[in-house]
């Protein structure tokens, strides 16, 4: 099944570092706010988003917004598309983000500081101490980014404005732990907190306004865990807990509400290969949610436990194939098995060529505010239930000499998801949206990849292209004067390009990155759209290293060709700016 | 000059991959806003909107895609997004209503914070009412003087000679409806925003419009969002009773003389929200939506148990009467992330035509000429 696991340089935008490394495309409703992720097709609330395996996705909203991730807090990215994230969890039917952090053994210390300075009075700190010895490690990370954010843009009107109430600030710090035992037993401790206050600007129509819209995030997420890997077997155990925290307020409205969600999140894993190509994989997960949102009335909890095998058996050495069940109990109650069945055959010895099919039915659950927002929530949704099949082949290779490595995939999927949950308005009532079973989807579409590294006299170039073309359309329409059928959903592009060009020499970088986005409609109509784009960016930056010290000069160049463009209808985007980061470290390794 | 054939071939190929990039590399030379895809109308030809019936598309809230469209009766023809068409820019975000006054149309746009003020004949902007706090609707005292009502706690008084803002009204709440009675505005207040709940204190406020004082109110239902006055000078007021059913809706029949509710209609049916009460010209039969269109005789002794245009699952949002024809026009909102349709029907519920609509067709403008 398909999955990547990829080790992000220092960057600060995550959004970027995913479309870089994949097809996904992110619908970004401006600098510093939110930005939502589209799998495949699928809405932001069929991704799901974990740290270390554990979701991030609020239980209120189904969804988590990237613009609260700060990368330099991560140490890799892994990313499972489709039918791959049923081993992880139910009802992500676009598929998994990962962000991890892992030890490196080999560490006996490493400090990095690092200061960027960017356009519109962005100013991000981050500080990492890693440090240890073969068998215990420590990591404190600590993030820092303030910004004025005052882009110019032109308004509705076509006057030339400065974004107002953009500011925000966000802060983050981490310490992990991780120790291990005898070869065969890892201890980790983890805990994270992280803070934002960000002003929401107003939109380019919604003109002379007073009025100050902001939120206020607070997040302590904390886990320990324990692996153990032997002959024959492997254990995991883990624990976690989310605590998450927001405060939504609104001048123009004299709103202001605040919501607290608690998650108890659990896993157990245990992996028994004793029989010769057969691998067991029983494991249990429970999560226990709790809210208390001035929107709902009085507090409201959910449990799910989740009970899953996967078997993975190879026929022989070309044919394997995977087989996962799921069985979701909510609050006691019982719901529809989620199966995924795969297989993979490698045709060659010599070449690494691989071709995979996969099937599955997977199931996503109401959010809670799906089920008690005051006044509208519905407690008589029913999930969402998608049927998906996905068919691929990768072919890596690598020239004898080393110089040529080339990765290259290409897969087709299609997706059908039948009561698929919308907010409308309701009929004779229409000030009251409430969300129903309403919309079917069927979402089909291609996906291909082709990467070239080349090392050549020196130079390291590295070519990255990722494509997508989907077609995801409504399949159902409410009534006999509905204009959606077999329209494009909105705002889900049909063609999305990502090519990142990097040339490495004399410890010089140059990083050359181009994005195409085609039209995004807006209406279920598509009579109306926001026009396609393409974007360029560059990095370029000098490493100087003397003797443990390392020392790096990076200047980063946004939107390269200083296009007026908007991603989402009237939220303005900013033109050409830059960044300066300056990073320093010292690392000490083993001997 | 001879071209050698390769070279044509070769310049050929070169064109050909010169378009290509050209279609990808287009895009960075107009600004990215959004657009429509193919305007349902290609009328080019000047044509004066005078007899026009406009329908005000709110568009989807921080959209910034309220439109206007106007039906041309004796053209027989719909022409969309007129003020995009007339100013080379969108009107804004949510409109929420229009006037006429003078030949000159004046545009709500609530989250614009401003109104838009056009000539009614080419809807090119003559000037902008701006610095308002999110206004809804609008109403003429006299020729120089109009009144706004805001969400923000207050009614904008206007100087319609110079078209700004001459004085505020302080109120507590926010402010919806407005109906001039003699030398008063009636004004309704639904209460604080913030509060959608039992404690909301509607009232009907009534302002002398020549100190701009407000000297009285009265008490009425939750959320008295319309109001008309009929023949006998009676004054209706439909209370929504709050989008979640805080309290049964209710319609009353106000004498504002005496300032007191002389009738009260209760809607038994739970779980949905009359709105847009209107009168017909003649000033003696009620209409209003509540999943689709009742009609009611002012003199009736119970509210109408069965509607006289069913909504037939459609989204029933805009309603207005014709003020000479008293032909019945109403709009379908869809899911409100489509555009819209409008249908005229006569006096007794029969279907005359269909026309496209904008986005969230909300509210309907009948021209100066055609109106009383």
């Amino acid at each position: 099944m398909d999955s990547g696991l990829f080790i992000p340089n220092l960057r600060s935008d995550l959004s970027r570092i995913i479309s870089e490394h994949s097809t996904i495309f992110i619908k970004s409703y401006g600098n510093g706010t939110l930005a939502t992720p589209s799998f495949r097709g699928t809405s932001a609330q069929h991704t799901q988003v974990e740290w270390n395996g554990i979701s991030l996705n609020s239980p209120m909203l189904g969804q988590m917004d990237f613009s609260q991730v700060p990368v330099s807090q991560f140490d890799g990215l892994e990313i499972l598309y489709g039918a791959a994230g049923i081993a992880r969890t139910s009802g992500a039917f676009g598929g998994i983000v990962d962000l991890i952090t892992m030890p490196d053994w080999n560490n006996r210390i490493n400090v990095l500081a690092s200061q960027s300075i960017g356009s519109f009075s962005i100013y991000t700190t981050n500080l990492n101490l890693c440090f240890g010895s073969e068998k215990l490690q420590s990591h404190t990370k600590w993030n820092f980014t303030s910004a004025q954010n005052d882009f110019p843009f032109t308004n509705n009107n076509g006057v030339e404005v400065k974004q107002e109430n953009a500011s925000y600030y966000q802060y983050g710090l981490s310490q992990e732990l991780f120790w291990k035992f005898k070869n065969r037993h890892l201890f980790s401790a983890k805990v994270w907190l992280s803070e934002d206050n960000r002003n929401l600007p107003p939109t380019t129509s919604n003109l002379d306004t007073n009025k100050t819209e902001k939120i206020h995030d607070r997040a302590v997420r904390a886990v320990l865990e324990y692996k153990l890997v032997d002959k024959g077997y492997n254990l995991l155990i883990r624990s976690a807990l989310n605590d998450q925290y927001m405060n939504y307020s609104n001048s123009t409205i004299d709103m202001n509400s605040v919501h607290q969600t608690y998650s108890w999140i659990n896993r157990i894993r245990f992996t028994w290969s004793k029989i010769k190509n057969l691998k067991i994989k029983p494991g249990i997960d429970f999560t226990y949610d709790w809210v208390r949102s001035d929107d709902y009335s009085g507090r409201k909890t959910r449990s799910l436990t989740s009970l899953f095998v996967e078997l993975n058996y190879s026929f022989n050495k070309h044919f394997h194939s995977s087989l996962v069940l799921r069985e979701d109990i909510i609050d006691f109650s019982l719901n529809p098995l989620i199966a995924a069945l795969g297989v993979e055959y490698k045709p060659f010895n010599k070449y690494n060529f691989m071709l995979n099919l996969n099937l599955a039915r997977n199931y996503r659950y109401p959010t809670l505010n799906d089920l008690y927002w005051q006044g509208a929530g519905n407690p008589d949704l029913k999930p969402e239930l998608s049927y998906s099949t996905e068919a691929g082949t990768t072919f890596n290779w690598e020239s004898k000499n080393k110089i040529v490595y080339l990765e290259s995939n290409i897969t087709g999927y299609y997706t059908w998801l039948y009561d698929m949950i919308t907010w409308s308005p309701v009929e004779g009532n229409s000030a009251l949206f409430k969300p129903e079973n309403i919309d079917e989807i069927h979402a089909r579409g291609i996906e291909a990849g082709l990467n070239l590294l080349l090392r050549i006299s020196g130079f390291t170039i590295g070519w990255k292209n990722n494509y997508h073309f989907c077609r995801s359309t409504y399949e159902k329409a409410n009534s006999t004067y509905d204009q959606k059928i077999g329209k494009q959903q909105i705002y889900i592009p049909e063609n999305t390009l990502n090519s990142t060009l990097s040339i490495e020499k004399w410890k010089f970088f140059l990083n050359y990155n181009f994005f195409y986005v085609s039209a995004r409609y807006t209406g279920k109509d598509n009579l109306t759209m926001m026009p396609g784009y393409n974007l360029s960016n560059i990095i370029f930056g000098k490493n100087i290293t003397l003797k443990n010290f390392i020392l790096s000069l990076q200047l980063d160049i946004n939107n390269l060709f200083d296009l007026d463009y908007q991603s989402v209808a009237s939220r303005p985007m900013p033109g050409i700016n830059y960044s300066i980061t300056v990073k320093l470290g010292f690392s000490g390794t083993k001997n | 000059m001879k071209i050698p054939t390769p070279l044509i071939h070769r310049y050929i190929l070169y064109t050909k991959l010169l378009l290509f990039f050209g279609l990808i590399a287009s895009c960075t030379k107009d600004p990215v806003r959004e657009v429509t895809v193919s305007p349902p109308d290609t009328t080019t030809v000047p044509v004066s909107y005078k007899n026009g019936i406009f329908i005000i598309n709110e568009g989807n809230y921080n959209w910034g895609n309220a439109s206007v469209s106007v039906i041309l009766p004796d053209k027989n023809l719909v022409i969309q997004d007129i003020f995009q068409k007339a100013n080379s820019r969108s009107l804004g975000d949510v409109a929420e209503s229009m006037k006429i006054k003078n030949n000159l149309g004046y545009l709500i746009v609530n989250n614009s914070n401003r109104i838009e003020v056009v000539t009614v004949d080419n809807f090119k902007s003559l000037t902008t009412i701006p610095g308002l706090n999110s206004p809804r609707f609008m109403e003429f005292v006299d020729s120089t003087k109009a009144y706004i009502t805001n969400l923000q706690k207050n009614i904008t008084v206007i100087d319609l000679r110079s078209n700004t803002i001459s004085k505020v009204i302080k109120t507590a709440t926010w402010t919806e409806n407005l109906l001039k009675y003699d030398r008063y505005m009636l004004v309704t207040s639904i209460g604080k925003f913030s509060d959608p709940t039992s404690d909301r204190v509607p009232v009907v406020y009534v302002i002398d419009t020549q100190t701009d004082q407000i000297i009285d109110s009265i008490l009425t239902g939750k959320e008295p969002i319309g109001m008309v006055i009929d023949k006998k000078q009676k004054v209706w007021v439909l209370c929504s009773g709050g989008y979640d059913n805080f309290e049964q809706p209710s319609l009353l029949r106000i004498n504002p003389e005496l300032r007191i509710i002389e009738k009260k209609f209760t809607f038994t049916e739970i779980g949905k929200v009359p709105s847009k009460l209107c009168i017909n010209p003649t000033g003696d039969t009620l209409y209003y939506l509540n999943g689709g269109v009742y009609m009611m005789a002012v003199s009736a002794s119970a509210l109408p148990s069965q509607s006289l245009i069913p909504s037939e699952g459609r989204l029933l949002y805009g309603l207005a009467i014709h003020p000479l024809t008293g032909h019945i026009f109403v709009s379908d909102a869809k899911d409100y992330v489509q555009n819209g349709t409008a249908y005229q029907y006569n006096h007794t519920g029969t279907l005359l035509k269909e026309f496209q609509t904008g986005r969230i067709p909300g509210s309907f403008c009948f021209s100066e000429s055609k109106s009383k």
